[in-house]
């Protein structure tokens, strides 16, 4: 297990098979998009043509007229008029070069987002437990931004690429000695590009680490402030923050400083050497024979042309791997196959009556320790079936077989008679409803959501199950009735209501199975009596899997199983188990004589 | 400009490093002149076969030299301009991390997480662009343009260099303009990033409940409708910043027609050489830049100022608790006295707690209990002294608590609230955390006596695994054992447990309320519970209703008095026995 959780996002570099294999993919996400990708290239070729061109306009104009002093007002105008078109031409191809390289890196982007999101739903809840919901979440949102990036380094460095060759076929076409002499420069360049790439990427990862440590730490102290200062830790947590931001202000003067020596100064130098180069050779021949003004002109505007990408190119570079990095993290997840249980390919049963029976069911979270055995039971239409056992004895478990959010391992699981897979997903969601512990609201108004993202539902259905569940008190209290804002996970609404607004989720689904799992335990006694009324009402004429520690719900209930360790211990109505004189016996009695007290 | 103005304290204090700056911008500026000048003297001698060896080779060293030279001044001014930024940075930002430690109650309610994270990372961005990018800009603006407007008027000829610059300021004024723009698209796609991002967040938290209601294929339909409104958004984002380049073209297009024919005019008119106009175009080049600079310089003064007076604001808010440093410094001790006769939040005018009077002699235990939002924790937040205005005095070890130094008083109290933080590094630094100089021995002790070690054991690293946003996630009982461990750790005085144990079970809570009653044999603890179990052993209980007490006494004495206590107390002893009566 990583210790420090910044430096594990950057840790690790590929090698380059492995980098070959996720370029390889990353295009994949692309390929939908590739009419932008194919016409920017296609314009960036064209750009770089018209930025030869224009040069070599002004050439001719030079040497051919102005030199001979035979040009002509008109002469003067059709040339300013042609660079005129030149330079419309070249705004107008930049635009969409831009343009479409940038919304095609944004497409893809949201492309990547919603593959994900929708494999994120197709993973099964144990990909949840073991994975953090926040770094699932820098998966989704952040990783796929970086690796977004990545495109627009292959713009820039496409943009480079043509420029270079452009401006060097342009070059050799004006003077071939000279295009020559000029590559003398080259092996330093690359020494100087590849000593970069190898030197900043180094830095910059540390800086880009350095930062995100730095925000952790500034975003917990806020949040922890209470606890910092109660703790009286203040001067500490200081001093360890400005530790951390020295750190990073240390490795932000190296980034200025390797930019500074190897970026876009040396590149001036470069071009500064190269125009000495193409200058002295013009030179010595200008002693003995007539150089033309434009040629020299136009080809410092190539030899311009063919360095001035590059410390854009260079800067861009340093993503690359950061690129790479955050692409094999998001395919990751993408290849994760901690899948939902499957159902029958052919699945099309109808649940109708509502039946629900657990035939030597055993299941294991993780294959190997289980934590339900053996466990058999039987609920008919419409009765009630309570469980009742200490923290850990697999009530939940049982209902997240039920549920189906885990595969169970042996056994049968049937509805209606039928095997639980033979139905499809969306038929037991529909007639499964299940109240959580936890009551969880979502960003959105109160009846959105009680109608969750239904639309078949109407808003008199919402008003009659917020009514049937008895919520419709406090809602119709509120500022904007059924109408009022909810924000994130509902915080402003009271354990209590927010209960209520979960009932009346489910209640508005109606239900053949209902599945509550300690729907009350949360709140305070005061609170809880809010939701009882709640809960008896949307029990009635529904088949009922309640794990509760209240009395009535179990005194009533048409059987009780007792859950000891996976196993059940005990099994019956009221009656039977009383007259059994075992556990539920003892925890009767009890009642009597508080109630005596 | 008043931005630079209000930056001047930062600006006198870093001379050295600004002056260097702006000397080293001002040499890069001048060598710029003579290559283009040295090129069209070259082109003329070359064209009027006058050039000789002698000429060539001077020429060609003084260019040479140029670029050298340029190299250095170019690395100067860099690292005096960009480092100093840098470093306005940090000092910013370490003054805005040591106010926050600083400030109180009041003002984290007045300023959410999210405000403050954006005024430190967001806003000190935004004032250090002005002091490296807003440098750079207006030196650009004014070294650079106007050391090469100088050259091209006086070298050159200042008729063409007229008329060649006209369009010119449009470049400010497009810079100005889409820079504006652009920040506001920029803004909004940032603001759909982040709705996009709190969407997501949801779904991955409540994916059970979505599961559960079958509502997958929905939630993916929602999540794709705010994709295609974030596309929509950065749709306009990246047509703005696809429109930067083109304008430049356009505008510097119109100086090339004016050059091309003017300058062709004085050429065959021999007003100027040909040499001179290949320097002339050289430097018209030299210019977009510049101009480019003065638009942006706008944006970046206007933004750095609002930035800057958002963080002065932050940094002028005052704390409303007083430390006395020079106060007591023994570690309070012994009974403590609570007369608290009104307190109101400081919001809020009705008054959340009336007459609150206990004593608490030392080693004794008190029980609060009460509905939710009857004032259990405000009791505490006073003797935290997390607020200072309230009609009443609170006697700590003989002393009000208001006249020790902080440093001496809260050490000796430790604090456990229902949900407390858990810091993103592993267990072992996060029961330590209030003692960083505690053993390994230590931290398992206490970790034993808020029964939690067991749990460790279980975990895959064990004291090594990692919490908070990026590690495991641990149950809430395990994470309230474990700030109970963080806070035992102290040995404090006075231990509060603000219902800190509502989501560990019955079995586990007696077992650490035996611990405490064994190890805190002379100590002072103070309990507030929904479940009455927490608090039946206690000295002495009292009920709070409506941040007044409505009953008090001991277990048995309340029991007696068939009140709300003993209403409560039956109705939970059912619960308890139906819940976890399996043994
Ligand atoms: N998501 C999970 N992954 C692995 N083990 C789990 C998970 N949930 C529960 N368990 C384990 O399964 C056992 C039964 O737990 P559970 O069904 O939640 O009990 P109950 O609901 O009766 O308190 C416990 O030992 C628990 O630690
Ligand atoms: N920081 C605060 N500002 C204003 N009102 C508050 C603040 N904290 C709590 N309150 C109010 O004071 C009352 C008592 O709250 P609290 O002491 O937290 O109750 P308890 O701990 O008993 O649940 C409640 O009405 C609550 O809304
Ligand atoms: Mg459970
Ligand atoms: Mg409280």
């Amino acid at each position: 297990m990583a210790d420090k959780p910044y430096e594990s996002a950057w840790a690790h570099s590929m090698t380059t098979k492995e980098q070959v294999t996720v370029i390889g993919r990353l295009f994949k996400f692309a390929a939908p998009y590739k009419w932008f990708f194919i016409v920017s290239v296609i314009l960036s070729a064209t750009i770089s043509a018209v930025n030869v061109f224009l040069p070599w306009l002004l050439q001719m104009y030079m040497d051919r007229y102005l030199r001979t002093s035979n040009a002509t007002l008109a002469i003067m105008w059709m040339f300013a008029g042609l660079y005129f078109l030149g330079m419309v031409t070249r705004a107008i191809m930049q635009f969409w070069q831009n343009y479409t390289s940038t919304m095609g890196a944004e497409y893809m982007l949201e492309n990547v987002r919603r593959k994900l999101f929708s494999q994120l739903h197709k993973k099964g809840m144990r990909y949840f437990d073991q994975t953090p919901g926040g770094s699932i979440l820098s998966r989704l949102m952040n990783d796929t931004m970086t690796f977004s990036n990545f495109w627009a380094l292959l713009n820039t460095l496409m943009l480079a690429t043509f420029a270079v060759i452009s401006s060097f076929i342009a070059m050799a076409a004006t003077d071939m000695t000279v295009a020559l002499w000029t590559l003398i420069l080259v092996p330093f360049l690359a020494l100087t590009i590849w000593y970069y790439q190898h030197y900043s990427s180094k830095v910059y990862r540390r800086m880009r680490e350095r930062l995100s440590e730095l925000n952790t730490k500034l975003a917990e102290a806020i949040t922890g402030i209470s606890v910092i200062q109660e703790f009286r830790q203040e001067k500490r947590t200081a001093t360890n923050f400005e530790k951390t931001n020295e750190a990073y202000y240390d490795t932000r003067k190296a980034m200025i400083r390797t930019n500074s020596l190897l970026l876009s100064p040396i590149i001036n130098l470069f071009y500064a050497l190269g125009t000495v180069i193409v200058l002295s050779i013009f030179g010595i021949r200008g002693l003995h024979e007539v150089v033309a003004a434009g040629v020299i002109y136009a080809f410092i505007t190539y030899l311009n042309n063919f360095y001035s990408p590059m410390s854009n190119m260079m800067d861009s570079l340093s993503d690359f791997q950061n690129g790479m990095v955050a692409g094999s993290r998001v395919l990751k997840v993408v290849d994760d196959q901690t899948l939902a249980p499957a159902q029958h390919p052919v699945a099309d049963a109808k649940i109708t009556q509502g039946k629900v029976e657990f035939r030597h069911v055993t299941f294991a979270y993780d294959q190997e320790h289980p934590v339900l055995k053996d466990v058999s039971f039987v609920a008919e239409p419409g009765q009630t079936v309570a469980l009742v056992g200490q923290t850990g004895s697999g009530k939940t478990s049982t209902i997240n077989v039920l549920m189906r959010f885990y595969e169970f391992q042996s056994g049968e699981v049937l509805i209606d008679g039928r095997d639980i897979r033979e139905y499809p997903a969306e038929e037991l969601r529909s007639k499964m409803g299940l109240v959580l512990q936890e009551p969880q609201l979502f960003y959105g108004d109160i009846q959105t959501n009680i109608r969750m993202f239904n639309p078949a539902i109407s808003d008199d259905q919402v008003q009659q199950a917020a009514h049937f569940v008895q919520a419709d008190e406090f809602i119709e209290r509120l500022p904007q009735g059924y109408a009022t804002p909810v924000l994130e996970r509902g915080t402003e609404y009271s354990a209590g209501q927010r209960q209520l607004i979960t009932f009346a989720r489910t209640v508005v689904t109606d239900p053949k199975i209902l599945i509550l799992d300690e729907a009350t335990a949360n709140v305070d006694t005061e609170t809880e009596t809010m939701i009882q009324n709640g809960l008896d009402r949307i029990q009635e004429n529904r088949t009922t899997i309640a794990i509760a520690h209240r009395l009535s719900t179990i005194q009533n209930a048409d059987l009780i199983l007792v859950l000891n360790q996976g196993k059940i211990v005990e099994r019956g109505t009221n009656d039977e188990l009383m007259a059994q004189h075992g556990y539920y016996y003892d925890m009767i009695q009890l009642q009597n004589a508080a109630h005596a007290e | 400009m008043s931005i630079f103005r209000k930056l001047s304290w930062y600006f006198r204090l870093e001379w050295r490093r600004y002056l260097t700056g702006i000397i080293g911008l001002l040499l890069t500026a001048l060598i710029a002149i003579i290559p283009p000048r040295i090129i069209g003297n070259m082109v003329d001698g070359i064209h009027g076969q006058s050039m000789t060896g002698r000429l060539l080779l001077i020429d060609l060293g003084l260019i040479t030299l140029a670029a050298l030279a340029q190299y250095g001044t170019r690395y100067i001014w860099r690292n005096a301009i960009w480092g100093g930024a840098a470093h306005l940075e940090q000092l910013l930002r370490n003054r805005l991390f040591n106010h926050f430690m600083r400030m109180d109650r009041v003002f984290y309610q007045k300023y959410r997480t999210g405000d403050l994270m954006a005024h430190a990372t967001n806003d000190l961005e935004a004032v250090q662009r002005v002091a490296g990018g807003g440098i750079l800009q207006f030196a650009d603006a004014i070294i650079t343009g106007g050391t090469t407007l100088i050259a091209m008027m006086t070298l050159i000829d200042w008729r063409l260099t007229l008329l060649a610059i006209i369009p010119f300021p449009f470049l400010a004024v497009i810079s100005w303009y889409l820079g504006q723009k652009i920040h506001r698209a920029f803004g909004e796609s940032q603001a759909a990033f982040s709705r996009l991002n709190n969407k997501a967040q949801e779904s991955i938290s409540g994916i059970k409940v979505i599961k559960a209601l079958g509502q997958d294929d929905a939630d993916v339909a929602d999540f794709d409708s705010q994709v295609d409104r974030t596309i929509d958004i950065n749709r306009r984002v990246n047509r703005l910043d696809s429109l930067f380049d083109p304008s430049i073209t356009l505008v510097i297009s119109i100086s090339y027609v004016a050059t091309i024919v003017l300058g062709g005019l004085f050429v065959v008119h021999n007003v100027i050489t040909i040499g001179n106009l290949v320097s002339f175009i050289s430097y018209l080049a030299m210019m977009v830049w510049p101009m480019f600079a003065v638009g942006m310089l706008f944006n970046t003064m206007e933004r750095g100022n609002a930035s800057y007076d958002r963080v002065m604001e932050l940094l002028e808010q005052k704390t409303h608790i007083i430390d006395q440093t020079d106060g007591i410094t023994e570690r309070p001790q012994g009974t403590l006295d609570y007369h608290v006769s009104q307190f109101d939040y400081p919001d809020d005018a009705g008054a959340s707690l009336k007459r609150i009077d206990f004593t608490l002699p030392a080693g004794h235990t008190l029980g609060i209990v009460g509905r939710v939002g009857a004032g259990k924790s405000t009791i505490m937040k006073l003797i935290l002294r997390e607020f200072d205005n309230y009609n009443g005095e609170i006697i700590f070890g003989g002393h009000n608590i208001k006249d020790y130094a902080l440093d001496s008083y809260l050490p000796a109290i430790g604090y456990v609230p229902q949900e407390s933080f858990l810091f993103s590094t592993n267990i072992f630094e996060n029961i330590r955390f209030a003692r960083p100089e505690a053993t390994k021995e230590e931290v398992e002790a206490a970790a034993a006596k808020s029964d939690l070690a067991g749990q460790i054991d279980n975990l895959p690293a064990g004291y090594d695994t990692q919490v908070g946003e990026e590690g495991i996630s641990l149950s809430g009982g395990q994470r309230q054992r474990l700030a109970i461990a963080r806070a035992l750790l102290i040995n404090p005085e006075l231990l509060i447990l603000d219902d800190a144990l509502s989501a560990v079970d019955a079995e586990t809570e007696a077992e650490i309320l035996a611990n405490l009653k064994a190890e805190r044999a002379n100590k002072t603890t103070i309990i507030s519970a929904h479940r009455l179990s927490s608090v039946m052993n206690a000295d002495e209980i009292i009920v709070l209703d409506d941040g007044h007490v409505i009953e008090r006494g001991t277990h048995d004495e309340l029991m007696a008095t068939h009140g709300w206590y003993q209403r409560m107390f039956n109705q939970q002893q059912l619960e308890t026995q139906v819940k976890g009566g399996v043994q």
